[in-house]
């Protein structure tokens, strides 16, 4: 039986795989055979490539980094301060948190366009900067967190951010790799934003390169997409024991 | 006594003061924009800007274009969602109390989380563009939403405490009783919000079918109400996508009221 539930599990986390495997294979085949041309391609003779690919870490990264402090001190003020009406703002967080980016595309642009930010860099990490959901994910974390540390620190020091710094985010250490490579993870694969807010070609991300690629010559497709997935799988393989340990919901309110 | 009154009171603006970027933040790119988005719901058009009641909304909902995208994106949800959640349920309680080296098997089930649908939506178009049929679109989202679910029921099931276990074995239970009174509570809230996430991550689905399609345009049956947002964007229908935005948020409110108003009558 538990041979039976073994193997099933096996088959069953190839089938998982497998649209990523296939596709690698198809990136190195071509109809003559296995040829390492795509990328020799994509690599050597396809310019455009390049600045879309260093957009999309930029943008990435930016929107990461900046997002951090951010959602520390957002799920800081959550857990630690008292007033009237949090039960709701978070809840109002939790309900922005799941609302189709669609939703409110249409003003974000035109407040974008006022601010000139429109077919800029600014357009597309600013608005993801404020993004609720680190915010409710550390926030839940947070709650399970010892608080005597915190209370500790708090006579050692009068500034909230030492006792931040010194007690808060070691304690929080798992939850931030786990936000920050979700974070990214989103960021790397946004295509309305970029689609939309951008028109200058130089600005744009790999997701719309590969989305344009079968208009370059050449079979650069499957070979971008292979790049493309690389830099999450490497995160992902340093930090998958975080994402597992970092990410716990239930309870909301 | 006063003193410290005082020193409490300034460290819990402190605190307050702590949700200020995210607030400012929110406020600025998600708050305002959504009142205007009301207010455009209600106007005729962005120039004459006069209020015309619920107009545009009877317009909408009697569009046919509307009620094809919100019939697919409730297929959507009341087809995928609870294969997502009987799957995520089965993986994870497998990975949680199954054989050791089964478990290594969880990274597979949860990298297409991280996987970019720019890279995965190539091998679907090219395997499955002769079938027209919304399946792979389906295929597409459970693949890629059952990780996190995996994610945090695993969370959920291992921090159920083993002692427990054993003083409830010790007092004579069996397996399914044990399972049924310890580990069910403490698990269901968690399956109430996966099961919530993956609904609105149903709501979200636009990429992963722009992508397979690589068009403004997909088959009918594909056509969802990002989609209809989306394109009047393109042809700067204010009115219209306005006023699909409200209903869109209107109805995702609803749910996630609804399960959080049923998450705390069952699971306390």
């Amino acid at each position: 039986m538990k041979k039976l539930i073994g193997i099933i599990f096996f088959l069953l986390s190839g089938v998982f795989l497998l649209p990523v495997a296939a596709t690698v294979f198809f990136s190195f085949y071509s109809e003559g055979g296995f040829t390492a041309d795509g990328y020799k391609d994509l690599l050597f003779d396809c310019f455009v490539f390049y600045p879309m690919f260093w957009n999309s870490v930029l943008y990435a990264s930016a929107i990461t980094l900046a997002q951090l402090p951010v959602v520390i001190l957002c799920a800081f003020g959550f857990t630690w301060a008292k007033f009237r009406g949090k039960g709701i703002l978070f809840i109002f967080y939790i309900i922005l948190m799941m609302m189709p980016l669609q939703v409110t595309i249409l003003p974000n642009y035109i407040g974008l366009r006022d601010m000139g930010l429109v077919n800029t860099p600014w357009g597309i990490i600013l608005p993801m900067i404020f993004s609720p959901f680190g915010a409710v994910v550390m926030h839940q974390y947070m709650k399970n967190t010892d608080s005597s540390v915190i209370e500790a620190a708090r006579l050692e020091t009068s500034s909230i951010f030492r006792v931040i710094l010194v007690s808060v985010i070691p304690q929080l250490r798992v939850c931030i790799f786990a936000v920050a490579l979700f974070v990214f993870a989103e960021c790397w694969n946004m295509v309305e934003q970029p689609m939309l807010f951008l028109t200058d070609k130089n600005l744009k991300t790999m997701s719309v390169f590969i989305s344009e690629a079968g208009s370059y010559t050449g079979a650069v497709l499957f070979p971008s997409a292979v790049i493309f997935l690389i830099p999450v799988l490497l995160l992902y393989l340093f930090f998958s024991d975080s994402l597992e340990k970092g990410l716990t919901l239930g309870e909301l309110s | 006594m006063k003193v410290k009154r005082k020193k409490h009171l300034s460290w819990n603006v402190k605190c307050i003061l702590c949700l200020a970027p995210s607030l400012l933040g929110t406020l600025a790119f998600f708050a305002a924009p959504f009142i205007r988005v009301v207010y455009y719901s209600l106007i005729d058009n962005q120039f004459r800007r006069n209020f015309v009641g619920f107009d545009n909304y009877m317009d909408t909902l009697t569009n046919k274009y509307f009620l094809l995208a919100l019939k697919n994106s409730l297929l959507l949800i009341v087809i995928c969602v609870p294969i997502v959640i009987i799957l995520a349920l089965i993986i994870s309680l497998v990975l949680s109390y199954g054989i050791k080296w089964i478990r290594k098997t969880r990274a597979a089930f949860v990298l297409p989380l991280v996987i970019p649908t720019a890279s995965i939506a190539l091998i679907w178009h090219s395997v499955f563009a002769s079938f027209d049929s919304v399946i792979p679109v389906y295929l597409l989202f459970i693949w890629k939403n059952t990780g996190i679910c995996i994610v945090l029921l695993t969370a959920a099931f291992t921090a159920v405490d083993p002692a427990l276990f054993e003083a409830a074995r010790l007092d004579g239970a069996g397996t399914f009783t044990l399972h049924k009174k310890i580990t069910v509570p403490i698990v269901m809230p968690t399956v109430f919000f996966v099961s919530l996430l993956t609904i609105v991550n149903s709501f979200k689905i636009f990429k992963e079918i722009y992508l397979y399609y690589g068009t403004n345009y997909p088959p009918d049956h594909s056509y969802t109400l990002q989609y209809y947002m989306n394109n009047n964007f393109l042809k700067l229908d204010y009115q219209s996508l306005a006023t699909s935005a409200v209903l869109t948020s209107l109805l995702i409110f609803g749910i996630v009221m609804g399960g959080m108003a049923l998450q705390k009558r069952y699971c306390q």
